[in-house]
């Protein structure tokens, strides 16, 4: 896995924090450092997301659609089948064992698609900490599910409406949370993103998904594979699944990133594929941010909240400038049309950010010959996205059905008021 | 000009530049500077300022509906600065819009309107070290921070880049928030002066002539921000501009 000169990647990275943040990530990046060249510690951390999260997840050869396609042979690298759905449940893991090796009793995170709020809110109960999530009250209405089941497992949900109410706001507010709770809790950074050491430490769990990826292409395939395809939101997967392949020039590392609506300001969210994002420092690191001339940074937009954030991993931001991984696009409408086919092909309900990677994926394949293969890493799963499904393909019966569930609702919170 | 070493306490207040509108914050300055402050923060607008708590947060978002901007803020600080000799004026902002402009341009520029210091809250002293030579021939003052958890050694390496004075976080934090003045921070003081001959600027928390009078002696300069802010947004410039003269006044004389 990649490892930072001081932490930067190129000119990408470094560690843009007010002071007060300095001695938690130096106590962090310490900590790290010391762990990750520890085979012990690799091996209690695999250990731990076998026992918990299942894995390795599989990698499953889509033998019908690759026919249907007609191109290369498709493979996707299952990590929807994870404990809580998504790979964010990696980091999470290996973020808890540092947590009780420090001894920190709160944990912070902040949350778009919903998917990593829920993983910390899952290691919050298992290890009984204090958990409090920073969502965009935006991405709040979008990803209701895992709302639900952040305050059931008993973690506090908290709504943020400042800015465009997305990720980004969500990064800045549990920056502001940890400055001034920083030496009893610990920052469970959710993506590949924000000050060092977070970027490398995150892609450095998540390389779990790659070296496994290794292994069981050089099993089921028989040798590695010829493209490997991930969606990137802050990053964290697609560097998981790219990470022990970045010596291996044969693979090809395409990473799709959300197309939104148009490419016009505010309806997408591409920041490597098309000179969109400029060089900018915030939000504790220097990388690719959509921003205007006077550096602010600019509003995004996805159909998959998990997608929809201004800044890139500058691993990533690195990787795509020295030509060593390939960025691509999907829009809002080749991502639906990728999500059912998947879907109705396979039987397979991935999530609406994974299914970036598919239409890339699928796109590619199309193009490439049926001796070649192509792993997508399918990121996670689509149950959470059942409202927003349910909006690109309209039933009445879905429709009905709410509106029954929701007297029902209403009707029972009556009662408990009467009592 | 900066404070020396031990000199009374004095203010040190804020401008948001754009809020609540440009034309405005020509009115509030004049104001502060007519009230006795002699310390300006011009804060350029910015989309996501991590350090700062709700009141400035909010103005940041408004500032940048209403034209805030770095180049605005050049503009309104080469109005001031000519037109307020006796108000020292200090740049603050989040590193992005400035590295934007090109930080050699901005410096140079900030310099020749007149601006004598610089606040950059999420610009490491490690990053802040090789511009000092530019910095000090353009007699431009890097005010570093401070912070309660901040080691010894660390206090001495930004004591040693700092000009003009240090500015001390009164306590872990965003701004916006009271604060308690009591032993512990008396010992926090008293530590970064074995490392500084610099005035210190206490900031985050400074909300009331009191807390102001609990400064006195300890400090050089307060840095009354927030409450200044929230004064100018709830009941307009002219009335913040009285209420910020009132607090000067009950301010008890003292040196450190
Ligand atoms: C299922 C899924 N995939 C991808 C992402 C994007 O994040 P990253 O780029 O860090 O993998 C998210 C983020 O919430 C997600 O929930």
């Amino acid at each position: 896995m990649i490892r930072s000169d001081n932490g930067y990647f190129g000119e990408f990275g470094g560690r843009f924090v007010p002071e007060i943040l300095l001695p938690a990530l130096t106590q962090l990046e310490d900590m790290f450092f010391a762990l990750r060249d520890d085979p012990d510690f690799w091996q209690e951390y695999v250990t731990l997301c076998q026992e918990f999260s299942g894995r390795p997840t599989p990698l499953t050869p889509l033998r019908r659609l690759s026919k249907q396609l007609g191109g290369a042979q498709i493979w996707l690298k299952r990590e929807d089948l994870n404990h809580s759905g998504a790979h964010k449940v990696n980091n999470v893991l290996g973020q808890g064992l540092l947590v009780q090796r420090m001894g920190k009793q709160r944990v912070i995170a902040e949350t778009g698609a919903g998917q990593h709020g829920l993983a910390s809110a899952i290691m919050a109960a298992r290890l009984g900490l204090d958990c409090t999530i920073y969502m965009g009250a935006e991405d709040i209405e979008r990803q209701y599910s895992n709302v639900f089941w952040m305050r059931q497992l008993g973690s506090k949900v908290q709504p943020v409406s400042t800015g465009a109410q997305t990720l980004k706001e969500a990064l800045d507010e549990a920056l502001r949370d940890w400055a001034a709770s920083v030496e009893t809790t610990h920052y469970v950074l959710g993506t590949a993103c924000g000050p060092a050491p977070f970027p490398e430490m995150v892609s450095w769990f998540q390389g779990v998904i790659s070296k496994e990826i290794r292994e069981q292409a050089m099993r089921q395939i028989g040798r590695l594979p010829d493209e490997i395809v991930a969606c990137v939101g802050g990053g964290s997967n697609a560097m998981g699944a790219f990470g022990d392949f970045l010596d291996d020039p044969e693979v090809a590392l395409v990473g799709v990133e959300a197309g939104g609506i148009s490419f016009e300001d505010g309806q997408h969210s591409v920041r490597l594929s098309h000179d969109t994002g400029e060089t900018g420092i915030a939000q504790g690191y220097k990388t690719l941010f959509l921003q205007n001339d006077d550096g602010q940074l600019g509003d995004t937009h996805s159909i998959a909240a998990g997608l929809d954030y201004v800044g890139v991993s500058p691993i990533l931001a690195y990787l795509s400038q020295q030509g060593r991984i390939i960025p691509e696009s999907a829009t809002d409408d080749e991502v639906t049309e990728a999500f059912s086919l998947l879907m109705k092909t396979e039987g397979i309900i991935p999530a609406l950010e994974s299914s970036h990677g598919l239409a890339g994926g699928f796109k590619r394949a199309r193009e490439m010959s049926p001796d070649q293969h192509v792993v997508i890493n399918l990121s996670g799963r689509g149950d959470k996205d059942i409202f927003n499904i349910a909006r690109a393909f309209p039933q009445k019966e879905w429709t009905e059905f709410l509106q029954r569930e929701a007297a029902r609702s209403t009707e029972l919170l009556a009662q408990k008021r009467g009592h | 000009m900066f404070p020396a070493q031990h000199e009374n306490l004095q203010i040190m207040s804020h401008a948001v530049v754009g809020f609540p509108s440009l034309e405005e914050n020509e009115k509030a300055i004049a104001g502060l500077a007519e009230a006795g402050v002699r310390l300006i923060e011009l804060q350029v607008p910015f989309s996501d300022p991590v350090a700062d708590g709700h009141t400035l947060v909010n103005a940041c978002y408004e500032a940048l509906k209403h034209g805030g901007s770095v180049r605005a803020t050049l503009d309104l600080a080469q109005k001031v600065c000519a037109r307020h000799p006796e108000v020292t004026f200090v740049l603050m902002s989040y590193l992005n819009p400035l590295y934007r402009y090109g930080l050699e341009e901005l410096f140079e520029k900030a310099a020749a309107v007149g601006i004598k210091g610089m606040i950059i809250p999420d610009w490491p002293v490690e990053e802040i070290e090789p511009w000092l030579p530019k910095l000090d021939a353009l007699g431009l003052a890097p005010i570093l921070m401070v912070t309660p958890n901040t080691a010894p050694e660390r206090v001495e390496k930004i004591a040693h880049a700092s000009r003009g004075m240090i500015y001390v976080v009164s306590r872990l934090g965003v701004t916006g928030h009271e604060t308690q003045w009591g032993e512990k921070f008396r010992k926090y003081i008293a530590e970064i002066r074995k490392h500084t001959d610099l005035p210190l600027a206490v900031g985050f928390g400074v909300r009331t002539a009191d807390d102001l009078n609990a400064l006195t002696g300890k400090a050089e300069v307060a840095a009354f921000c927030s409450q200044y802010i929230e004064w100018q947004r709830d009941e307009g410039s002219e009335v913040a501009a009285e209420k910020m003269k009132k607090v000067i006044s009950e301010i008890d004389t003292a040196t450190t």
